[in-house]
């Protein structure tokens, strides 16, 4: 019972049967009061006017005669209906149907009509009472049965209303507590589908447009999980396949020692390349640790007003020897206040990254430019543009992806997270990494909010 | 770990003592002199060296002291430097950067760096003037060159490291992934050491650079 009580489709249809009530309630005590001073007044008029009516006999034809037209309008009427009872000035009975004045009633001579229950009679009876010149009191009466019948009809259709709409209420909370629960149900075992692993299922959308939405929305959060689930495999198996590679070398090479034993001079030479090995993967793990650093966004919390102007200006400044040892002409420009809510080590990072990748890939005079300023909708853009290969549309929704490397960067220098260092670093800051065609070559860019005053 | 650090700070012919707690060597640190301490923050116990740290400072300890730990995050670093540390290095690391590090400590507290002029061999550099010669010549160099031949000669006759360069110099404490620190250096040979002159920086292998009056 509890259960049914809390179900919501149970509280529901309960709050509509209340509503119905209150609604047929609002509606029927009013019209049945009006109802009952209407025909109370209009009963009244008729004893009025029957009583009116009777005076006149009276005045023209005395009291013999009105006793007599009372007694003849008595037989022939069909008994109970109607009251009559004229008496002399000491209430003895003279004619009418009333075998005596019944004292308990204390209607006041014309002035105003009472109801009383008499004795013997099921209903009550409306009285009207009239004196005449000498003492001679008339009472008018009628009974209320016709209305009693009518009172009937009323409260039997008020009973059949309400238990109309407690039948259909009842009805109505079932049905939508069945139906609810089909779809919960729906819900609940795809969930459990899922929570057994296969990530591929997903929610029915259809039926009304609320389940519809909930499922949607549902899904959604669904994919991205998936997406998120098999990025992180993607990730490890990416980490296991690239230090297999550095571990396989120098396993080969520390093999290679343990069998041949060289001459010292040679040996040192292996073990150094064999230190430069764990290196690389030293540098792997520190990427991932810098990565997991950024995305837990941790360094939110150390915000600053960074210039990210003066921040790539200095890094610049860093690469500019090595460019112009390339050959490579590298400009830089800034425009305008670009100030960011920032960390500046971590800007200073993405922007070296962006730089290291453009002068990797640049041929020999190639041009790199830095260039950073406010765009048309108030964003502060930082954009590293080079002439080199560019990366292929295809591959540049994969390249923020860790340790995704397009064909042209296999064989460089890297661990290929550095573009996902420049994006998680965007991220961070509220901002996007894009990667735009520079015609030719790429053009990447952050655009970041801009500080607030 | 100890025993490789130990041995190795040995071979370069430092005396070296060891403490594998925090109590002891605590109690070593307050009651002895030394040059430099290398602390690891993790100690037996899940001891955070921090704290030991902390309490040192407050005695009035003023030794230079290394922290060694595997906490890479800049906010750990941080806090590193702030409870008192003087330098902070992560594990895994070189063993020639922690040497690189343990001489430039052990220097910076013999010579609380007051100087007005530094000189190696016929190198002078004026720190008010900010002015650069060598023997008669003047030597030109932009402010980041000058920060980073003031860097060498406050620290000659030791080796510097590249992520050393990269922290004082830049105060950079990532890895920018080519290795660009080189051709800093190689850019600012050129104007210190023209070819008819003694070279005065050499490059340690698998190390970094070291400045000295004989090259």
């Amino acid at each position: 019972m509890a259960r049914l009580i809390r179900s919501s489709a149970t509280a529901w249809a309960l709050g509509y049967v209340l509503l119905g009530l209150a609604a047929l309630a609002a509606f029927a005590v009013p019209l049945w009061w009006a109802w009952k001073v209407t025909i109370l007044a209009g009963r009244e008029e008729l004893l009025r006017d029957d009583a009116q009516r009777l005076t006149e006999v009276f005045v023209h034809e005395g009291i013999g005669g009105l006793a007599a037209h009372i007694n003849t309008r008595v037989g022939m009427q069909i008994a109970g209906e109607r009251t009559l009872l004229l008496t002399d000035a000491a209430y003895r009975p003279l004619a009418g149907n009333l075998a005596a004045w019944p004292h308990d009633i204390s209607a006041r001579p014309g002035v105003n009509a009472v109801l009383a229950q008499l004795p013997g009679q099921k209903t009550q009876t409306l009285f009207i009472e009239t004196e005449f010149a000498g003492g001679y009191h008339l009472l008018v009466g009628r009974d209320l049965a016709r209305f009693r019948q009518l009172e009937q009809r009323f409260t039997w259709g008020l009973v059949t209303a309400v238990t109309f709409l407690f039948v259909v209420g009842a009805l109505g909370a079932f049905l939508v507590r069945r139906a609810l629960l089909t779809r919960v149900q729906g819900i609940g075992e795809t969930v459990a589908a899922i929570m057994q692993g296969d990530l591929r299922h997903r929610l029915p959308v259809g039926g009304s447009e609320e389940f519809a939405m909930l499922s949607r929305t549902l899904n959604g959060m669904l994919d991205h999980i998936e997406h998120l689930i098999s990025g992180i495999s993607n990730v490890s198996n990416s980490i296991a396949h690239d230090l297999r590679t550095p571990l396989a070398e120098l396993r080969s090479r520390l093999e290679e020692l343990a069998l041949t034993r060289p001459a010292p001079g040679e040996a040192f030479a292996e073990i150094e390349a064999a230190v430069a090995d764990i290196d690389r993967v030293m540098r792997m793990f520190n990427a991932l640790l810098r990565l997991a650093e950024i995305d837990s966004g941790a360094r939110r919390s150390g915000f600053v007003r960074v210039d990210a102007a003066a921040v790539a200006a200095e890094v610049v400044e860093y690469y500019e020897p090595a460019a112009e040892q390339k050959g490579v002409v590298f400009s830089f420009a800034a425009a305008g206040d670009a100030a960011v809510a920032g960390d500046p080590v971590l800007l200073a990072q993405a922007v070296s990254n962006l730089i290291d990748n453009s002068l990797k890939s640049v041929p020999a005079r190639g041009a790199i430019s830095v260039k950073v300023g406010r765009r048309a909708d108030g964003a502060v853009e930082i954009a590293v543009a080079d002439d080199g290969p560019g990366i292929p549309d295809a591959d540049k929704p994969r390249v923020t992806e860790r340790f995704y490397r397009g064909d042209a960067s296999r064989g460089t220098p890297g661990v290929g997270l550095g573009l996902s260092i420049v994006d998680a670093v965007a991220r961070l800051h509220g901002g996007v990494l894009q990667l735009l065609d520079n015609h030719p070559g790429l053009r990447a860019q952050m655009v970041l909010p801009v500080a607030p005053a | 770990m100890a025993r490789f650090v130990t041995r190795g700070l040995r071979e370069a012919g430092h005396t070296v003592e060891h403490a594998d707690n925090g109590r002891d060597g605590l109690f070593s640190a307050a009651s002895e002199s030394y040059d430099v301490i290398v602390m690891d923050r993790m100690l037996p116990g899940n001891i955070d060296g921090l704290g030991i740290i902390e309490a040192l400072r407050k005695a009035g300890n003023r030794t230079p002291i290394l922290i060694l730990s595997a906490l890479s995050d800049v906010d750990e670093r941080i806090k590193g430097l702030k409870s008192g540390g003087d330098d902070y290095l992560t594990k895994p690391f070189a063993f020639g950067e922690l040497l690189a590090r343990v001489d430039a400590l052990g220097r910076r507290a013999r010579d609380p760096g007051a100087d007005r002029v530094l000189q190696v061999g016929d190198l002078r550099m004026d720190l008010l003037s900010r002015r650069v010669t060598r023997g008669s010549r003047p030597v030109t160099l932009q402010p980041r060159e000058f920060k980073l031949l003031e860097y060498l000669m406050r620290h000659a006759d030791q080796v510097v490291t590249r992520t050393m360069l990269l922290e004082a110099v830049w105060d950079y404490n990532f890895d920018p992934q080519t290795n660009v620190v080189d051709v800093h250096i190689s850019k600012l040979r050129q104007k210190i050491e023209l070819d008819s002159e003694r070279p005065l920086v050499r490059t340690v292998r698998n190390a970094g650079y070291m400045m000295s009056a004989d090259g």
